[in-house]
C-alpha cells in the first residue's frame, strides 16, 4: 500500500477516545495490548523543544548540543508544554501484513479530584495549535472531555491526603508484651459486646427511641447498610493487634483500616455482615470502590501503566521529546541528569526503540526531516507492499473520518516497511536480543536532532546538511558585542581583531546577545580563552561596539543548562555561571570532551527574529 | 417604531422591558444580542464599531485571559508592598494571552429616553498571520481558567481557528521594517555592482563547484529560452547526477525559475552568479502568503528591467497593506484610545496591563510609568469596582452585599436582567440593544463571563451607578460630556488596583494613595521588620516555625508569619534589628559547625540544609524574575540563587529604606498561624484568596486576641 494513499485509507480508522468512552476504550486496549507484538506511540503537544520560543531562541535544541544539553532542554519542554493527544496503536506483525488497533486518547489537565492537579500552568505555542487548527483538531471537545491524568507520583500524593478505609492483611506480632495483651484483651470484650448486640437488636422490633439509644450505646455506626463500630488506634502496632483480635473472634467481622490525613492510621472500622456470601459481597463492594477511586484518579494513566506491565517494546518517533513528556506527566518529575531519566524510564518501559535510529540502517533516510519526507522517500525509493489490517468496527464508529493521531499509524507503517527491509524478522516473530534496540543505545536518539512530527520548519530544512563532527572542545561562546550585529558583521569584526579568527572558524548566534564559535583546528578555542582571561585581548577591540567582549568554553554552557538558567538571555545566564564559580571553570580544561555537530547553516537568523 | 428613520430600518431594535409587545427574553442571561466577531467579520465590523464609538458617551470594555496567576505565589497577598503587586500584574499581563475582548458601547438617544448599546464580542487569537521567519509566539494557560472559561462555555475552537490576530505597534514597526527590507533587498542586490559584494568569500572548494555549476546551469536555462520557439516549455535539467531540476515558470509576465530546495547559503551564492555573469537575469526574492520565495527572472532588456523592478515595487506597496491587516484586533484598540473617549471597566487595572503590553508595546519596569503611559492613552477610565466601593449612595443601594459584577448588575439593573414588567419607575435607566439583521447569524444571547456580556453589564452598572449619583440624562444635551461631569469627576481615573490593599490607583498622579472609605482593621506591615526564609522542612508548621523564632529573640518578637505557600514564609518581627539578627545567627550556625550549633534552637528551621533566608528586597527580586516555578523555593532556585544568607550590606542603608517603606500606605497583620496549609506540600491547586486569608485572620484574631 502506498504511504501517501494512506492519510485518506486511515481516515476515521483510529478510535477518538474522551472522557465518555475512556472506561470502555481502556478495557478493550487491555486485551489488544496484550495479543500485540509491538506498541507504537505518539504525542501532539503544545509545544517541543523542537520549535523555538520566541523569548529564548538558544532553548531549542542545536545542533551543538551534547545529548546531556539535549535532554536538559527536552525536559524543559516536558515541563513546560502538556500533551493534548496521546495516540497508541498496539500492533501485530504478520510479515508485510499488520494487525493495527489504533487509539487517539484526548487529555486535558484538569484538576478532577479537587486536590491535585496534573499540572498548575502550561505553556501553548501558538504555531503548534494553528496547525492543529487545520487538521480541524476540536479544541471545545479537547479541553471539556478530555481525560485527565496524574502522575504516579502525584497518585501516591493523592494517596497520602485522601485516604480511604482499607482491607489491610494480618500479619502475626512476634512478641506480646504485657500492655499489648491488656489492649487485646479490652479490644475483644469491646467487639464481642457490640457483636453480641448487633446479633439481639436483628432479632428484636424496638421502636426508634431504643434502637437509637442502644446505637449510642454500643457505639455503633453504619457502614453502608452494614452496622459497623471504630475503634480508635494510635500506631501500626495496634492495628495489627486489633486486626488480630477480630480475628479470633468471629468470621463474619470484616475489619477496615482508616488512615489519618498524613498517612498513620487512625481507626480501624469493624462492619459486621449477616453471612459468608455477604461478607464476599463486602469484599468485592470494597474492591470496586477501590478500583473506580483509582481509575478516577489515575484518570489516562491507566493506559501507561498497561503499556508499561505488558513488557511489549514501544516504538515512537523522536523517543527523546515524548518520553521527557511521558515521563514528567504520567511518571514523576524529570531527574536532572540524561542517566538518572534513562534509569529511571528502563523501570517503566523496559524495551523502547526509536523509529530515528532505525532509520538510520538505510543511509539516506538519516536526512528526512519528519515522517512524512521518511514515508515517501521509502515509497520512492523501494518497493515494500506492507498491508495495514484495521479493525472493522473502529471505521464505523467514526463517521466523522477523523485524522488524529494518524501520526501513530505511519510510525506503525514505517515501522513495518523498515522491518521488512532490514529483515528483521523474516518468520513473523521478533528476534530476541541483538535486532531489537534496547535502551542501552538511547543516547543515539540525537541524530538526527531536529526532526519533527510538523510539517517541516523553514528554517530547519538544511540544518544538517553541512553538519560536521567537533569537539566541544573547539567550542567557544562569545558574548558582549552589540545587539544589532548580524553573524556575517560579527564574523567580520572578528577576524579583524585577532589573529585566532584569522583562521576557519564558524559562527552562529545563540541569541542576539551571544554567539557560539566553532574552530576547524584544535587548540585555538583554547589560546582564544587563555588570553582573554589574561585581559590584554579586550585592548584594541574598539571595532566590536561594546567593549566588554567576553568568551567561555562549552563548559559554561553545559553548566547553565545544568543549573536551569533559562529564563534569560544566553549571555547574562553565562555571566550568571561564571560569576559563581570561577574556581571550576578555570580548570575547565580537564573537562571530557564530547563530539558535538556543527551546522554552518544552523544560524538564527537574528534580523528574521 | 414605524416612523423612525432611515437608520432604524436596517436595525432591529430589542427593547428589553421598554415597550411591552416585542420580543422578550426570560432569563438573565438569554435577553442580550452579542455580536461575536471572528476573523470572517472583522473589517464590516471594525468599520460598523468606528461609528458606534464616535456616537457614543462612554464604551465598556471587559477581557478574558488564559490565565491569572503564573504561580500559587504570585497571588496577591496583604504582604505585598506595591512595587510586588506591581511585578505580579506585569508577569500576569505578560504571560498569558487574551483570548476574549468585549467592547460594548453605550450612547444616550434623548428622543427614545435610553441608552442605545451595542455589544460587541471579539475572538482574540495570536496567530502569527505574517511570513516572518523566526520563532512564534508562545503563552502560558492556567489549567483552572482555561476549566473556568469551558465552564462558561467558552468556544476554544472559534477562538483558536476564527480568532483576530493581532500586532502590538512595536510588532508592526518591526514587520514592515522587515518585509520591505526584505524587498528592498532583493531589489538593491538586483542592481548594485560587484565590487560592494566581494565580501561573500568563495572560500571553500565545495562553494567553487557550487557556483560553477548553477553558472553552467543557469547558462543552459537562458540559452534554451531564447532558442526554443516556445518560451513556455518546461526545460529540464539532464544532469543525471544532480537531482535538482530548473522549471521554468512566468512571474510578471516574464520566464522565471523558481529557486526552491537551496540552502540561504546556497541562494547567497547564487545571487552572486547572476550579479556576476547574467545582465539579463534578476535574482529576486518574493514574499507570498506564507513564506519568501526565491526566483532569478529573465529580463529582455534595461528597459524592462527597470520596468519589472518598477512592478516588484508595487507589491511592496500591497505588503504595507498586508501589514496593516495582520495589526488586526489592535485596530479595536487604537480606535478606543484614539477619540479620549470615557473607557468604562470593572476592576480593569488587569485588563488594562494586557491592553498596554499586548497592543501598545513592553510593560515598564514601575508602576508609576505604567499608570502614567494609560493614561496617556486612555485620558478618562471609569472603574466600576471602584465607584461602587467609594460612593455612600450606591453602597447602600447595594446593602454591602458581594460587589462581583454580575451581583452588581442583578441589583443595580434589575429590570435589565430580570426583564420584569412594571417598567415605570424612573429610577431606573433604560437600556436597549441594538442588532443588525443583515448579520444576525453572529449574534448570540450573552451570558456570564463572556466578554461582550460583562462590558454591556459593566457599562449598565456604570450608567445606572451615575444615575443614582444624580446624573440625569434625560435632562442634558445630547452632546454633554460625562467625562468631565462634576458629579463622577471624583470617580474617573481612579481604579481598583484589584487586592485588598486599602488603596486606589491614580491615574492621574501616577500615584497609589489611601482609599477613602476603607477601614484599616490591622497595623500596617513594616516591610522593613520582615525577614523571608525558604527551603525550610516540609513538617515545619507555621506554629513551629514562630516557636522557633521566639524561641531565640523571646515571646514579643514575632509580629506576624505569613507562609507565602509551602516551602517558603514572610516573617513580621517587632524590631527592625532582629532581621539583620536573624540573618547573621543563622549565617554564624551554619558556618560553626559544633555540638553547640546544632543544639541551638534555631538550627530546628535550618534542617535539611536547604533554609535560605534575606530581606523583603530578596522577595521583590525573585518576584520580578520571569520564570514561574509553582513553588517558592523552586523559583528561587531557578534564579540561581547559590547564598544562602543574604546579610544585610549596612545598616545605613537599611535605615533609609525603611524611611520609605514603612510610609507606604499598606497594612495588616496576617497571623497565619491556623497551620492547615502546612498540610499541602507541594501541592499544585494552592490558591490562597484574600477571603482565605481573612478567614484565617479571624480564626487566629479569636485564639491570640
Amino acid at each position: 500500500m502506498a504511504a501517501s494513499s494512506g492519510k485518506q485509507r486511515w481516515a476515521g480508522a483510529v478510535k477518538q477516545v474522551t472522557k465518555s468512552n475512556f472506561a470502555a476504550a481502556l478495557q478493550q486496549l487491555r486485551t489488544d495490548v496484550d495479543s500485540a507484538d509491538i506498541v507504537a506511540i505518539s504525542c501532539r503537544k503544545t509545544g517541543d523543544s523542537v520549535a523555538s520560543s520566541r523569548r529564548h531562541p538558544w532553548h531549542r535544541v542545536l545542533p551543538i548540543d551534547t545529548p546531556e544539553v539535549a535532554y536538559l532542554k527536552a525536559r524543559l519542554a516536558a515541563e513546560s508544554y502538556e500533551i493534548l493527544q496521546f495516540a497508541v496503536c498496539p500492533f501485530r506483525l504478520r510479515g508485510h501484513k499488520v494487525l493495527a488497533y489504533p487509539y487517539n486518547f484526548h487529555l486535558f489537565p484538569r484538576d478532577e479530584i479537587n486536590l491535585i492537579g496534573p499540572s498548575y500552568s502550561f505553556s501553548c505555542q501558538t504555531s503548534f495549535l494553528t496547525s492543529m487548527a487545520q487538521e480541524g483538531f476540536d479544541f471545545n471537545a479537547c479541553i471539556y472531555d478530555g481525560i485527565s491524568y496524574l502522575s504516579r507520583v502525584q497518585e501516591s500524593m493523592v494517596k497520602e491526603r485522601n485516604p480511604i478505609p482499607q482491607i489491610q492483611p494480618i500479619s502475626s506480632c512476634s512478641s506480646l508484651s504485657v500492655a499489648d495483651s491488656i489492649f487485646m484483651s479490652r479490644i475483644k470484650s469491646r467487639v464481642v459486646h457490640w457483636w453480641n448486640i448487633c446479633k439481639e437488636s436483628s432479632n428484636t422490633i424496638d421502636g426508634d427511641l431504643i434502637e437509637s439509644l442502644r446505637k449510642l450505646i454500643s457505639g455503633t455506626e453504619l457502614y453502608g447498610s452494614r452496622p459497623s463500630m471504630s475503634i480508635s488506634v494510635c500506631s501500626d502496632r495496634q492495628v495489627q493487634l486489633v486486626l488480630q483480635t477480630v480475628s479470633h473472634i468471629h468470621d463474619d467481622i470484616v475489619p477496615l483500616v482508616v488512615p489519618d490525613k498524613p498517612g498513620g492510621p487512625k481507626a480501624v472500622r469493624i462492619v459486621l455482615t449477616s453471612s459468608e456470601e455477604d461478607k464476599n459481597l463486602l469484599m468485592t463492594e470494597i474492591q470496586n470502590f477501590e478500583n473506580e477511586q483509582d481509575l478516577r484518579v489515575r484518570g489516562f494513566r491507566e493506559v501507561i501503566d498497561v503499556i508499561s506491565s505488558s513488557n511489549k517494546p514501544v516504538i515512537g518517533y523522536n523517543c527523546l521529546h515524548d518520553f521527557t513528556f511521558i515521563h514528567s506527566k504520567f511518571i514523576a518529575p524529570l531527574p536532572p541528569t540524561l542517566f538518572e531519566f534513562m534509569c529511571s524510564l528502563r523501570l517503566v518501559f523496559t524495551n523502547i526503540l526509536d523509529i530515528n535510529h532505525l532509520s538510520k540502517e538505510i543511509g539516506p533516510l538519516r536526512k528526512a526531516k519528519n515522517l512524512c519526507a521518511a514515508l515517501s522517500y521509502l515509497k520512492r525509493q523501494f518497493f515494500v507492499p506492507i498491508d495495514i489490517e484495521l479493525p472493522p468496527e473502529a471505521a464505523e464508529e467514526n463517521s466523522n473520518k477523523a485524522i488524529h493521531g494518524n501520526n501513530v499509524l505511519q510510525i506503525t507503517y514505517l515501522f513495518a516497511a523498515l522491518n521488512a527491509l532490514l529483515k528483521l524478522n523474516p518468520d513473523g516473530q521478533l528476534p530476541q536480543g541483538q535486532n531489537i534496540m534496547s535502551i542501552e543505545d538511547y543516547s543515539n536518539i540525537f541524530y538526527p536532532i531536529c526532526t519533527s512530527l510538523q510539517e517541516p520548519d523553514d528554517e530547519l530544512n538544511y540544518l544538517m546538511e553541512h553538519a560536521k563532527k567537533s569537539s566541544s572542545d573547539n567550542l567557544v561562546f562569545l558574548w558582549g558585542f552589540s545587539q544589532l550585529i548580524s553573524s556575517k558583521e560579527l564574523k567580520r569584526e572578528l577576524q579583524q581583531i585577532h589573529e585566532v579568527f584569522m583562521e576557519d572558524f564558524e559562527l552562529q548566534l545563540m541569541d542576539k546577545t551571544c554567539a557560539a564559535i566553532v574552530f576547524s583546528r584544535s587548540g585555538l578555542a583554547e589560546a582564544l580563552l587563555k588570553e582573554m582571561g589574561s585581559g590584554k585581548f579586550c585592548s584594541d577591540a574598539l571595532l566590536i561596539k561594546t567593549s566588554g567582549l567576553r568568551a567561555v568554553g562549552y563548559d559554561a554552557y553545559r553548566k547553565v543548562c545544568m543549573s536551569g538558567l533559562w529564563e534569560a538571555d544566553l549571555a547574562d545566564s553565562l555571566e550568571n555561571i561564571i560569576a559563581g564559580s570561577t574556581n571550576s571553570l578555570s580548570a575547565s580544561s580537564e573537562k571530557d570532551s564530547s563530539e558535538v555537530y556543527w551546522g554552518s547553516e544552523s544560524t538564527i537568523n537574528l534580523s528574521e527574529l | 417604531m414605524r416612523n423612525l428613520p432611515l437608520f432604524w430600518a436596517r436595525s432591529q431594535t430589542l427593547i428589553l422591558w421598554l415597550i411591552p409587545g416585542l420580543r422578550r427574553f426570560s432569563s438573565a442571561a438569554a435577553g442580550v444580542a452579542v455580536k461575536n466577531v471572528t476573523r470572517s467579520n472583522f473589517e464590516p465590523a471594525l468599520e460598523d464599531l468606528r461609528a458606534r464609538v464616535r456616537e457614543a458617551d462612554f464604551v465598556a470594555i471587559d477581557l478574558e485571559m488564559t490565565g491569572v496567576t503564573s504561580a500559587p505565589w504570585r497571588d496577591s497577598f496583604e504582604f505585598d508592598r506595591s512595587d510586588v503587586r506591581y511585578l505580579k500584574l506585569k508577569d500576569s499581563a505578560e504571560k498569558f494571552a487574551v483570548v476574549q475582548f468585549g467592547v460594548c458601547p453605550f450612547r444616550w438617544e434623548p428622543s427614545r429616553g435610553s441608552f442605545v448599546t451595542h455589544p460587541h464580542n471579539f475572538y482574540v487569537f495570536p496567530r502569527k498571520e505574517l511570513p516572518i521567519h523566526g520563532p512564534s509566539y508562545e503563552f502560558l494557560c492556567q489549567t483552572t481558567s482555561i476549566d473556568f472559561l469551558a465552564k462558561y462555555q467558552f468556544d476554544f475552537n472559534t477562538c483558536i481557528h476564527e480568532g483576530i490576530s493581532y500586532l502590538s505597534r512595536a510588532q508592526e514597526a518591526e514587520a514592515l521594517k522587515y518585509l520591505s527590507s526584505k524587498y528592498l533587498d532583493g531589489l538593491a542586490n538586483s542592481f548594485c555592482n560587484l565590487e560592494e559584494h566581494e565580501d561573500i568569500p568563495l572560500g571553500r572548494t565545495a562553494d567553487l563547484f557550487f557556483s560553477e555549476r548553477m553558472k553552467a546551469k543557469f547558462q543552459e536555462w537562458r540559452d534554451a529560452i531564447l532558442k526554443g520557439p516556445d518560451k513556455g516549455c518546461v526545460y529540464k535539467e539532464n544532469a543525471d547526477s544532480n537531482e535538482m531540476q530548473f522549471q521554468t515558470v512566468f512571474f510578471k509576465m516574464r520566464p522565471a525559475v523558481f529557486l526552491d530546495g537551496f540552502s540561504s547559503h546556497q541562494l547567497n551564492l547564487i545571487q552572486l552568479v547572476v550579479r556576476k555573469h547574467f545582465k539579463d537575469l534578476v535574482y529576486i526574492c518574493v514574499v507570498d502568503e506564507n513564506k519568501s520565495w526565491q526566483r532569478v527572472v529573465y529580463v529582455e532588456t534595461e528597459e524592462d528591467k527597470a520596468s519589472f523592478m518598477k512592478e516588484v515595487q508595487q507589491d511592496l506597496i500591497r505588503v504595507e497593506k498586508r501589514v496593516e491587516s495582520a495589526v488586526g484586533f489592535r485596530h479595536v484598540v487604537d480606535l478606543l484610545a484614539s477619540d479620549g473617549k470615557l473607557i468604562v471597566g470593572h476592576n480593569c487595572l488587569l485588563d488594562l496591563a494586557h491592553i498596554y503590553s499586548k497592543f501598545f508595546g513592553p510593560l515598564p519596569s514601575s508602576m508609576m510609568e505604567f499608570i502614567l503611559a494609560v493614561h496617556e492613552k486612555f485620558p478618562y477610565i471609569i472603574d466600576t469596582k471602584h465607584l461602587l466601593n467609594s460612593s455612600q449612595v450606591i453602597q447602600f443601594l447595594m446593602k454591602r452585599s458581594s460587589k462581583s459584577l454580575s451581583s452588581a448588575f442583578s441589583l443595580l439593573c434589575p429590570k435589565v436582567s430580570s426583564d420584569s414588567q412594571n417598567s415605570t419607575s424612573s429610577t431606573f435607566v433604560r437600556f436597549e440593544i441594538q442588532a443588525d439583521e443583515t448579520g444576525s447569524s453572529c449574534f448570540n444571547s450573552g451570558a456570564k463571563h463572556e466578554a461582550g456580556y460583562d462590558a454591556f453589564m459593566t457599562g449598565c452598572v456604570f450608567a445606572q451607578a451615575c444615575s443614582h449619583l444624580g446624573i440625569k440624562f434625560e435632562v442634558h444635551t445630547p452632546s454633554y460630556d460625562l467625562a468631565r461631569n462634576d458629579k463622577i469627576k471624583k470617580y474617573i481615573n481612579v481604579l481598583y488596583p484589584g487586592w485588598n490593599s486599602g488603596t486606589v490607583v491614580n491615574l492621574n498622579t501616577g500615584t497609589e494613595s489611601p482609599e477613602s472609605g476603607y477601614k484599616r482593621k490591622y497595623p500596617a506591615v513594616i516591610f522593613a521588620n520582615i525577614v523571608l526564609i525558604w527551603g525550610f522542612p516540609s513538617k515545619l508548621k507555621p506554629k513551629d516555625l514562630k516557636d522557633c523564632i521566639c524561641s531565640v529573640f523571646g515571646p514579643d518578637s514575632i509580629t506576624s508569619v505569613f507562609f507565602i505557600d509551602t516551602t517558603a514564609a514572610l516573617i513580621q518581627l517587632s524590631k527592625e534589628e532582629f532581621v539583620n539578627e536573624i540573618l547573621v545567627l543563622k549565617d554564624t550556625l551554619e558556618r560553626e559547625n559544633d555540638p553547640i550549633s546544632v543544639l541551638h534552637p534555631l538550627s530546628k528551621l535550618l534542617e535539611g540544609g536547604k533554609t535560605c533566608a534575606a530581606n523583603y528586597d530578596t522577595y521583590r527580586d525573585i518576584c520580578a524574575a520571569s520564570a514561574s516555578k509553582v513553588l517558592f523555593a523552586d523559583q528561587a532556585d531557578s534564579l540561581g540563587i547559590r547564598w544562602k544568607t543574604k546579610l544585610g550590606t549596612g545598616s545605613q542603608e537599611t535605615r533609609e529604606a525603611s524611611c520609605n517603606e514603612t510610609t507606604t500606605e499598606v497594612k495588616s497583620l496576617v497571623e497565619h498561624l491556623s497551620g492547615v496549609r502546612a498540610n499541602f506540600r507541594r501541592q499544585f491547586k494552592h490558591q490562597i484568596s484574600c477571603d482565605d486569608i481573612l478567614d484565617s485572620l479571624n480564626v487566629s484574631k479569636s485564639l491570640h486576641g
